[in-house]
């Protein structure tokens, strides 16, 4: 019954659905052409890392509260261990999100088996293989010292050779597809296999000195400019467009209303891609960038306003009529926050953007409150709700504890709100007290550390959000632990006997 | 484009999207009208930053910098009226300043940490009241005293000028208007 019930959604019958007549599933594939083991590899990954990943966020939060947690290591000190948190979340957990989604969803929507096991297998155990030396290089202090590009250039080069082995795999499949139309969710995978691609190999370009050691190719401002130019769309294509897809597959199918606007994913996505691409030089405003170029980077990421906002709209305006479902099904409530804080933080990013508000937001607090109504909001809540929804899926069983997923909800809910309204008043305090002159036009605080001390409160509070938001997801990763367990006691099929990885 | 568009039309090829519907909605009125707000401000912006008003960041720091000149005395006038007076008030201001600033480096009890010991009577930079002054206020750099007339103000410096040589004579057993005298030095 448990397991019929997710077998085929031809024939759910789910008890609240609002309109049987509008879903029907009329996909007559057999679920086991799919290779759906890769999917629950992926998928294994992703809540590992993303404990490992949040557990070294919620470690610097409390070296930037406490200075004694940096415990006097070159090892453990903040600077070795942020560059550490941001791989982690960015590349091990975001990444193996997208490649789950992107392997489950891909094959449903082309209606055929991944191109090549054999290449999704290298893809996944080669993109674990760059975490781990990731994951020791960066402690050790082995860094090219560009943010989100640091790791040395024998790992660069890993990345490419995998990243091809997963486009190629992409692209075959893409290729063999048994359907005429490509859906929306597939467009935006596309971008980010050929822009992410493009992204790292332009801006790692190196000289090799030896093996832990290279030169870049580019020097001074060339080299800022190009590093910032990956930087943004690092979060454009790494971070926005595979959540993008994801959430064109994944809302959906849970909320099962039809998409609002097929037309409004066209246009956005078109303008969407189109506009990421220049915005870069805003993060190098007052810089000595040439000011032409600051100024596309101003305009071009005020006009990214409304493009992101299409895809919050498509995303808010398909659960019509699946609102009051979002009372009781946690998969939805995830993803309706999700797409809150992806309007939130994309309304907020291009007032950043501006030249008078950005040199009060450069360099303050403000900066990782936004990041990270991103990073929590925006791409954690996305991937909480994917998983949540795949659990029963992969495995066939539903949560062992529906609850928890719930309660889950409202600590991440409440972390992320603690975390970036404390950001964002100790950005706005430190921003002003830089620029505050006194009556006799001296700077009113010229001691930094008492700008430092102010922050202390706001660096606890952030603290607790992060604490909060790392429970939540450790909560989650037993719950969906126990459920496999469960599962695989059960019904010991052979394909959910290897998903253990 | 006058036509009336239907709502929540089907666009009828899920079976191609996992059985995923799509609607043909049209786009949302006010979000296009953003759009085209964003674009236009955007042409707008450019063209008026760049070849109308002929801004440039270099064009508004020196703006910056005149507007300061207006509001604020000058440096050089501030300085000629400023002058270390050994008043207790100064004194008394001077101790707030150097706890504030000078203790990490000269250490609470003024017996030197990251930079000398004030309390003796070896001085590097001289140890009449115009040197302690002029040491302050321009700093050594290159040693790690940072030059502090830029950040506190000629006047400000005179006060935390006169602490220094209040507590160091009060160290020595000295009296501190001795300090005051050009001739006596290191
Ligand atoms: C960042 C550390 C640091 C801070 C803060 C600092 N100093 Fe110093 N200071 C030094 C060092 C180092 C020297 C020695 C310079 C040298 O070796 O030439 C020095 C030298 C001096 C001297 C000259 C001593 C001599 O022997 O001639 C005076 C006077 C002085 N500091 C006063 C101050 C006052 C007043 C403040 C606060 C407004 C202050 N310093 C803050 C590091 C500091
Ligand atoms: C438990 C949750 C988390 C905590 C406590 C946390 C904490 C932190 C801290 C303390 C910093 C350094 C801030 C600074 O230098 O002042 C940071 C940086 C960063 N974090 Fe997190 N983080 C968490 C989760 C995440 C997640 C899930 C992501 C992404 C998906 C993320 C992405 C980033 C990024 C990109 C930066 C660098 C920001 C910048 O350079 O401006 N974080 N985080
Ligand atoms: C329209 C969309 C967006 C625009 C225009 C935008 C704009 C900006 C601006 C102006 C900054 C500050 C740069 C600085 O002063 O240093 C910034 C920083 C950042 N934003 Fe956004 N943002 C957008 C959306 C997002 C989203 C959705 C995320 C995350 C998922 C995100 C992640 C980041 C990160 C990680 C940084 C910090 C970069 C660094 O300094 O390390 N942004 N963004």
């Amino acid at each position: 019954m448990m397991q019929d019930r997710y077998a085929d959604p031809q024939t759910t019958n789910w008890p609240d659905l609002v309109n049987p007549m509008e879903y029907t599933n009329p996909t007559t594939v057999d679920e086991s052409v799919y290779d759906d083991d890769v999917v629950r590899m992926f998928f294994g990954a992703t809540v590992i890392w993303g404990v490992v990943g949040m557990l070294v966020g919620v470690t610097i939060a409390l070296q930037l509260a406490w200075w004694p947690a940096n415990l006097g290591l070159p090892w453990t000190t903040f600077g070795r261990l942020r560059p550490l948190h941001t791989n982690a979340v960015i590349f091990a957990f975001a990444g193996n999100i997208c490649f789950t989604g992107i392997y489950y969803s891909m094959q449903r929507l082309l209606k055929t088996r991944m191109w090549s096991d054999r290449l999704s297998r290298i893809h996944f155990w080669g993109w674990q293989a760059i975490i781990v030396a990731a994951a020791i290089t960066l402690p050790l202090g082995l860094t090219q010292s560009k943010e989100y590009a640091e790791l040395i250039w024998p790992i660069d080069i890993a990345i490419v050779v995998i990243w091809v082995i997963f486009a190629v795999n992409f692209f075959g499949t893409l290729a063999t597809r048994k359907v005429k139309h490509i859906y929306v969710a597939i467009w935006f995978y596309i971008s980010f296999v050929i822009t992410i691609a493009v992204l790292h190999v332009v801006n790692s370009l190196a000289i090799p000195a030896t093996l832990f050691r290279s030169y870049p190719v580019y020097s001074g401002m060339t080299d800022a400019l190009v590093q910032w130019w990956y930087g943004h769309n690092a979060v454009g294509f790494f971070l926005t467009t595979p959540f993008l897809g994801l959430m064109y597959y994944f809302l959906p199918r849970a909320a099962e209303r039809p998409v609002y606007s097929y037309r409004l994913s066209i246009v956005h996505f078109w303008s969407l891609v189109f506009l990421y691409i220049w915005t870069g030089p805003h993060h190098l405003l007052y810089s000595g960038l040439p000011d032409w170029a600051q100024t596309l980077g101003v305009v071009f990421s005020v006009m990214l306003l409304a493009p992101s906002w299409g895809g919050m709209l498509n995303g808010l305006l398909t659960l019509r009529g699946a609102w009051h479902r979002v009372r009781t099904d946690p998969v939805l409530k995830f993803f309706v926050v999700a797409v809150s804080f992806y309007g939130m933080s994309t309304f907020e990013g291009p007032m950043m953007a501006i030249r008078a508000v950005n040199s009060l937001a450069h360099f303050t607090n403000w900066v990782i409150g936004h990041v990270h109504s991103g990073a929590l909001g925006w791409v954690g809540m996305m991937t909480f709700g994917t998983l949540y929804w795949l659990v029963p899926r992969l495995w066939k069983r539903e949560l062992v504890y529906p609850n928890m997923a719930t309660t889950h909800f409202w600590l991440a809910t409440i972390g992320i709100v603690l975390y970036t309204v404390s950001m964002w008043a100790a950005g706005l305090i430190e921003g002003l007290m830089w620029r505050a002159v006194n009556e006799r036009g001296l700077l009113a605080s010229p001691a930094f550390m008492d700008i430092a001390d102010r922050l202390d409160p706001f660096y606890g509070l952030r603290l607790l959000g992060g604490l909060l938001y790392f429970i939540g997801a450790v909560m989650m990763a037993w719950n969906i632990y126990r459920t496999v367990a469960a599962s695989r006691a059960g019904a010991p099929t052979p394909s959910a006997a290897t998903a253990a990885s | 484009m006058k036509q009336k568009v239907e709502r929540d039309q089907i666009l009828g090829h899920e079976d191609e999207a996992d059985g995923i519907k799509e609607y043909d909605n049209p786009l949302p009125d006010w979000w296009l009208g953003l759009f085209w707000i964003t674009v236009i401000w955007g042409v707008a912006y450019l063209v008026h930053y760049h070849f109308i008003a002929h801004r440039s960041p270099e064009a508004a720091l020196a703006q910056e910098l005149a507007d300061a000149e207006i509001r604020w005395a000058t440096p050089e006038a501030a300085e000629a009226e400023a002058e270390l007076v050994l008043s207790a008030e100064a004194v008394a201001e001077g101790e707030g300043i150097f706890r504030t600033y000078c203790v990490a480096c000269h250490g609470a009890n003024m017996m030197g940490g990251i930079g000398p010991n004030l309390l003796d009577d070896e001085w590097l930079h001289g140890g009449t009241s115009e040197n302690i002054v002029k040491t302050i206020t321009d700093g050594v750099p290159a040693m790690g005293m940072v030059p502090w007339g830029p950040v506190l103000g000629a006047e400000q410096v005179n006060r935390v000028a006169a602490y220094v040589v209040s507590k160091n004579a009060e160290a020595l057993g000295r009296d501190p208007s001795d300090a005051l005298r050009p001739s006596e030095g290191s």
